[in-house]
């Protein structure tokens, strides 16, 4: 039992993160962590650190020497995406695996239903370990061809047809026996299987609760499916033509091959980033001058209230009823309105007239039209406006 | 004072980060006043002139550009995969015009399908677009149709630094060997 919280072994693998990763290094490379190497990593972070690898169960004693227990491995294996690629043979065991469990759960339909429901949560447990371990497989067998690929220690190429035979043959082609779903044997064949049963059994079942089970198993075996033949795709690119592809080399695709491999620590060329203000923007002028005007107004700016400019001109009907009557009879009556305002304004509005022309209902004036179509144009600030030639006379008064 | 011929638009195009390409007409000018123009970017904005025969472009200090790393990826994954196809994919990029379907392909199948996805710039056809038609503004690729696109010759700035990193790694390699 471990006494400590898990966040506090976590917060410790966090803080002694390089001391796990060297214990990792050393179990990867020897297969076991000697006492000697155990001390000499150790020494550094004084004694207490030996104490908590042990508490916190990361090692444990083999004989004289130690090795990382199996879940902290897999663990820093993830972390690094340092797979150790695994012999075809040690995947292959779950089609086993599989392959009974399935058979129990059908022979086993009518049995206990928690029992069939363990079995089948089993199943699905197996499945995704087989699918987890044919992934870091592919990616450790992609890494090391790409190695070879690459060629950074400049093997010659003698030798490395070798290596590219010995991974062929031990482990790309018996990969791909496993994957390869046309073949009667293959784990991936197995999988369908299970797929086509499971969704037969998810509609048809008669408990709920299993139907519901073989639903979820059915759902993962799909996206299990799409996993696999990925990783088949990439078998058949990539590792199977291995052979033909390492037969050509270049010092810019091994570059290419290094920097994929971690692309975001690399620098890359250092090109320069296209900046917004272009010194020599087009409108550079009119922004310039914009900027140094805004300091230029030195004068107090003061605001009026809009209503202080309203023209307060207001018809002053009796006036200009004087005014006509005085020079009766007026040939064109629209003629003499404007003559009179002109007299008082530069412009004349439309407004202004149209008061004007208020004259005309006066009961003291006679109108007379003319005979002919004669018109007069009266030009406004706004309009332009065509009046008949109106002749406005005194009325006769009837006694 | 006389600035040379094109000065406005030599200075315009590489500032945008462009790269100008030896059959342009400015590019001529920037050849023939290589020193005023090394003086001018030097002093004007700290900024190093690099003119090859081929090519010119301004170096920048500036770490945080994102766009060249989205580049040498796309560059990178192209090779490999021209190569894993079995083509020669320097006369490639030298010479080939690409679809944009062809290089979908490509992506598509490529064993590096965890690093594409999680890049945004390269993790769908319509991003890789979007980063070709930027590889297009600065001349890096030159549009022959909507669907269609070369490498110029600036190409060859990726191209080295890939042959530079290999250089590097072996020497790396080497002394770890040798210790």
């Amino acid at each position: 039992m471990i006494k400590a919280e898990p966040r506090t072994i976590l917060t410790f693998l966090y803080n002694y993160f390089e001391v796990v990763r060297d214990l990792f290094e050393f179990q990867t490379h020897d297969g076991i962590i000697t006492r000697e190497d155990f001390d000499h990593i150790c020494q550094k972070h004084g004694p207490n650190i030996k104490n908590r690898l042990r508490e916190y169960r990361i090692i444990r004693p083999v004989g004289s020497d130690y090795e990382m227990r199996d879940v902290y491995f897999k663990m820093m294996e993830f972390l690094l995406l340092e797979f150790k690629p695994l012999l075809p043979e040690t995947i292959e065991k779950y089609k086993g695996a599989i392959t009974e469990l399935f058979l129990k759960i059908r022979k086993g339909e009518a049995a206990d239903r928690d029992i069939l429901q363990e079995r089948i949560k089993n199943l699905s447990r197996q499945v995704r370990e087989f699918v987890d371990l044919v992934e870091r497989n592919a990616f450790r067998l992609l890494n090391e061809t790409r190695d070879l690929k690459s060629n950074i220690d400049r093997i010659e190429y003698k030798d490395k047809v070798h290596k590219a035979s010995f991974w062929i043959e031990y482990y790309i082609l018996p990969l791909n026996k496993i994957l390869d779903v046309n073949h009667s044997e293959s784990v991936t064949n197995k999988l369908v299987e299970v797929s086509e049963y499971a969704n037969r059994r998810r509609l048809d079942f008669a408990d709920e609760s299993v139907r519901l089970e073989f639903e979820k198993l059915y759902i993962q075996l799909i996206q299990t499916n799409t996993d696999l033949l990925r990783q088949s795709k990439i078998l058949t690119n990539e590792l199977l033509p291995l052979l033909e592809r390492i037969r050509t080399e270049s010092l810019i695709l091994t570059g290419w091959i290094e920097f994929l491999r971690n692309p975001y620590k690399v620098e890359t060329p250092p090109l320069l980033k296209g900046s917004r203000t272009m010194v020599y923007a087009k409108d550079m002028l009119y922004k310039v001058r914009e900027f140094f005007e805004q300091f230029q107004q030195n004068e107090a700016i003061v605001f009026e209230d809009d209503t202080a400019d309203f023209d307060k001109w207001i018809f002053d009907r009796d006036l200009f009823k004087s005014r006509l009557q005085e020079q009766l009879p007026v040939n064109d009556f629209f003629n003499w309105c404007v003559k009179m305002l002109a007299k008082d304004f530069k412009e004349i509005e439309t407004e202004k007239f149209f008061a004007m022309t208020g004259l005309l209902f006066d009961e003291d004036l006679s109108i007379e039209f003319p005979k002919k179509n004669e018109r007069t144009t009266i030009m406004t600030t706004m309009s332009k406006i065509s009046v008949p030639k109106l002749k406005v006379e005194p009325a006769l008064k009837i006694r | 004072m006389v600035y040379p011929p094109h000065h406005r638009q030599i200075v315009e195009e590489l500032m945008s980060g462009k790269f100008l390409l030896s059959n342009e007409e400015h590019f001529n000018s920037l050849r023939e006043n290589e020193a005023f123009y090394t003086e001018f970017f030097k002093v004007s904005f700290d900024l190093d002139l690099h003119l090859k025969t081929e090519y010119a472009f301004l170096l920048s200090k500036e770490t945080q550009e994102n766009f060249s790393r989205d580049v040498s990826i796309f560059i990178a994954i192209l090779s490999y995969e021209l190569d894993k196809d079995g083509r020669n994919f320097m006369e490639a990029l030298d010479f080939h015009e690409f679809t944009m379907e062809e290089v979908d392909r490509y992506f598509e199948n490529s064993s590096f399908i965890d690093l594409i996805e999680s890049n945004k710039t390269l993790r769908d056809q319509d991003s890789r677009r979007t980063l070709i038609n930027g590889m297009a503004r600065r001349n890096i690729v030159v549009k022959n149709f909507e669907d269609r696109f070369s490498f110029t010759e600036a190409y060859k700035v990726f191209v080295d630094f890939a042959k530079e990193l290999a250089i590097k790694r072996m020497a790396q390699d080497t002394a770890v060997n040798q210790n």
